[in-house]
């Protein structure tokens, strides 16, 4: 099959432990470096990539992200989820001052990060307060 | 099976494996900088690691000694739905104008045996639990 009859069986085994290799090196790197990332051995504080990128979109008001990044929905909520972000957008101009990821935990598929916000609207008014994401299999579905 | 030809093969397992590995390096994009201050983490307020310690032992007393009625039906909310606690976990705490964010992970069972982790955030101004979320 594809000529591959055609060569040597040595350099067919040799194509075969090739690929085999490099698949095993990929996904082996890609679960270790997921894991660690997780646990924040090595610094960073454990934040997920999928926890991280919620929180830019929930700072900055980007309602497309955040249907992206949350549960899978009907439309009809996606619809009001949009719309709930313009009119709070119009309600406020809201300026964040620091968003510090505080830590999280993980069990299984479920993983929760916490995050603390500072905000400041634009009539000068001042907030700080925690934000909680529960993530189960990269999707945010649960934000308290 | 000549030595030679176990060795070519094996040699051929490595390259791919380190290959996979750089492939997977160049390619990762990891987590994105954060564009926004952070705040500097403090160590944990020992008031809110009574509450922790009160939670973990299954103290329903200390925690009605320490809490108010108010902060406790707070707490409730934060934690449902888990009804059986098995882990605590500081994972955090930040202060800004007075007000420490004290943040926690628990873990436990749902009242249906479901293995669910919870996280909440105890607010504190000076020496006192004024908020959870």
């Amino acid at each position: 099959m594809l000529g591959l009859n055609l060569l040597p069986p040595l350099v067919r085994t040799g194509m075969a432990m090739l690929i085999v290799g490099g698949l095993l090196g990929y996904v082996g790197t890609a679960t270790a470096t997921t894991l660690v990332a997780d646990s924040g051995l090595l610094g960073g504080g454990g934040e997920s990539n999928d926890a991280h990128k919620y929180m830019m979109a929930f700072v900055q008001r980007e309602s497309e992200s955040l249907s992206r990044l949350g549960p899978a929905r009907d439309v009809v909520s996606r619809a009001l989820q949009q719309q709930n972000v313009s009119q709070q957008q119009q309600a406020a101009d809201v300026k964040p001052l620091s968003v510090t990821y505080l830590g999280g935990g993980s069990s299984g598929r479920i993983s929760v990060a916490i995050y603390a916000v500072e905000v400041q609207a634009s009539g000068g008014q001042y907030q700080f307060f925690p934000i909680a994401l529960t993530i189960v299999g990269g999707k945010v579905v649960r934000v308290e | 099976m000549s030595n030679a030809r176990a060795a070519v093969i094996l040699a051929t397992f490595l390259g791919g494996l380190l290959s996979g590995t750089v492939i997977y390096a160049v390619t990762d994009k990891g987590t994105e900088a954060n564009p926004y201050a952070s705040l500097p983490r403090l160590e944990e307020p020992a008031v809110t690691a009574e509450i922790a310690r009160a939670i973990a032992a299954d103290d329903a007393r200390a925690l009605s000694n320490q809490l108010d009625m108010e902060v406790l039906q707070q707490l409730k909310t934060a934690i449902e739905p888990l009804a059986d606690i098995r882990s605590m976990k500081f994972v955090g705490a930040v202060e800004s104008k007075g007000r420490v964010l004290a943040a926690y992970v628990a873990g436990g069972r749902t009242e249906d045996g479901t293995d669910i982790l919870r996280g909440f955030v105890l607010t504190l101004t000076g020496d006192q639990i004024v908020g959870v979320n």
